[in-house]
């Protein structure tokens, strides 16, 4: 038997859908307010089958290896406009042992500094904290620097003589900005955003607008797991209908959407208001509302709701959110389509962005490794919300850190029933990071459609550490 | 009925300037007796707090205010708004803060 794969295996290969039920497009297709272009087309692409080796997991030299490389070299997302929205404020952003100053020095220019007295050594503003400044002045000695990052001042500069001024400007990493986000990037040769990207990814990014929404919710978590596993447990609707029994009623999770958009950005869309193929026969249109779960159901209220006969649960949902969304937020949607106030739209951002555009599930999440244990990673979630049409932006919500025990339903803010989900994602990976450490088997076999993204995720790992390609 | 030491908090309150002249995400520092307090309104709520960061004796006044924190504008230390608790380094000790209220058209500290 040959090893070559033909042209007609690989067109089969990854073909099969989920048999019986209808496309995500189809779904879409029948909603009442039609769905924009960036919602209404597909981009599956085989990768392969081969398992993924678990060495990445568990190996503290590739944790090294990819601080070495991939998280030098790749487009990060560091913090949102809105965090620094003056000139002279300042936010710190960390990545491993890394550190940045991510400093608004202009009404429309943002740098980011590596976080380092140019004297000895010490971080100029502590990790995890914000602030204005009118200049950056080390806590040690006083060695202080312009907003600009110029060399202001070498306290007792007659004993340094070999010290010149014009050489001491604060190191700076690139940044660039889209949909409010701001990037950052450690290499100085890394090709643009925009091309990071690549052209339809962006164009779907920059239709969402995200520059128009707050962050009104902000938790943070420390996962037991290798940062990579976790971000792996959101890239699939896969797990569903074992992991989150509670939503198949309402979701469909076998026959959701995946797309790939060249090397750093991959999606999927799972449609919510309509029942998991798992359950088909079983749920009436009703129980699909009655069990309906929202990231941020706090713009409900306690409204209840009934299918009328020969209606479906979508179609109420849709009629019914649009005018609740905007009520509770005080925005317009009456432009938005059904698909864009129900469905769950999550796209992944190489390496550790998740961006969810939808309206009902609002979310962005980040994962970063934890600086002491490559067996564990600090995991983020904030709901944006669109600004309010008075125009004025809250500010940001500050973060609110649960501790390792602690459940996401305990932060303040957090809808229950989101809480609840987002504690069956966490509580699977601590025993999957257990799991593939204890296994007798050094792969992880992956579906060729539903877990694409994953595939699409690890081979990018792989090009970035120099594994491959 | 007021009993005598509702009465003595009651006078203590001293009146250091006008709610008009504190709009909403704006601090002012005011001067009581030998102390410089910073009378704050933010996100709808007011705080005074002592106007010295307790990590290097600058004043707090020209510093970024957020949700229920504020940060010294020299070294970056971030205190607590309500407690007066530090919440990083360079700082550890906390700040002093004061009761404030609303009286009328005044803002008045109890000091």
């Amino acid at each position: 038997m040959s090893n070559t794969i033909t042209l007609k295996e690989l067109k089969e290969k990854g073909a099969a859908r989920c048999p019986g039920a209808p496309s995500t497009q189809d779904i879409i297709a029948s909603d009442k307010v039609a769905a924009p272009g960036w919602v209404r087309s597909e981009s599956y692409q085989f990768l392969g089958d081969e398992d993924i080796p678990t060495d990445r997991y568990i190996d503290p030299a590739f944790a090294r290896l990819e601080l070495d490389t991939l998280w030098k070299k790749t487009w990060q997302f560091a913090c949102r406009e809105e965090h620094i929205p003056q000139v002279g404020d300042y936010h710190v952003y960390d990545l491993g042992h890394y550190s940045f100053i991510i400093t608004r020095v202009a009404a429309d220019e943002i740098r980011a500094y590596y976080n380092a007295c140019l004297h000895r050594g010490t971080k100029l503003r502590a990790s995890g904290t914000e602030g204005n400044a009118e200049e950056f002045k080390c806590s040690f000695h006083g060695w202080s620097w312009n907003l600009d990052g110029s060399h202001k001042e070498t306290v007792c500069h007659w004993d340094f003589p070999h010290v010149d001024p014009q050489k001491f400007t604060l190191p700076q990493a690139r940044v660039e900005r889209i949909g409010g986000f701001v990037f950052i990037n450690m290499d100085p040769n890394a090709p643009t955003l925009a091309e990071y990207l690549g052209p339809e990814a962006k164009s779907h990014i920059d239709a969402w607008n995200l520059q128009d929404r707050y962050v009104y919710l902000h938790v943070t978590k420390r996962l037991p797991c290798n940062w990579k596993l976790a971000i792996e447990a959101f890239q699939e609707a896969y797990h569903v209908i074992e992991t989150h029994p509670q939503v198949a009623p309402s979701n469909g999770d076998a026959n959701s959407q995946y797309d790939v958009y060249g090397e750093h950005v991959d999606r999927f869309i799972s449609t919510l208001g309509v029942v998991s193929p798992h359950l088909y026969g079983q749920v009436s249109e009703q129980d699909i509302l009655n069990q309906f779960t929202l990231g941020d159901s706090s713009a409900l209220g306690d409204t209840k709701f009934t299918v009328k006969d020969g209606g479906t649960a979508r179609a109420v949902m849709a009629e019914m959110f649009r005018g609740m969304f905007e009520k509770a937020t005080n925005t317009d949607l009456s432009k938005v389509s059904d698909s864009e106030l129900l469905d769950c739209f999550s796209y992944t951002v190489f390496p550790n962005t998740f961006l969810f555009p939808g309206i009902s599930l609002p979310m962005v999440y980040r994962f970063r490794p934890d600086k002491n244990d490559h067996r564990k990673c600090l995991y983020e979630v904030l709901f944006l919300r669109p600004v309010p049409k008075d125009g004025a932006r809250p500010m940001p919500a500050e973060p609110i850190h649960l501790r390792d025990e602690q459940s996401f339903t305990e932060a303040e803010g957090m809808d229950p029933g989101f809480g609840a989900i987002l504690d069956q994602d966490t509580d699977n990976v601590g025993l999957q990071q257990e799991g593939i450490e204890a296994s007798a088997k050094r792969g992880l076999t992956l579906g060729n459609y539903q877990e694409i993204r994953l595939r699409h995720f690890e081979q990018a790992v792989d090009r970035y550490v120099g594994k491959k390609g | 009925m007021i009993d005598e030491a509702d009465a003595a908090a009651a006078a203590a309150f001293t009146p250091v300037l006008k709610l008009a002249d504190l709009p909403a995400n704006t601090k002012k520092a005011v001067q009581v007796g030998a102390k410089c307090l910073l009378v704050c309104n933010v996100n709808d709520k007011l705080y005074a707090i002592a106007n010295v960061c307790s990590h290097n004796e600058k004043p707090l006044e020209r510093g970024r205010m957020g949700n229920g924190w504020i940060a010294c504008p020299v070294h970056g230390a971030r205190f607590d708004l309500s407690t007066g608790a530090a919440l990083n380094l360079p700082a550890k000790l906390p700040i002093a803060t004061y009761e404030v209220r609303v009286s009328g058209d005044d803002v008045e500290v109890l000091v």
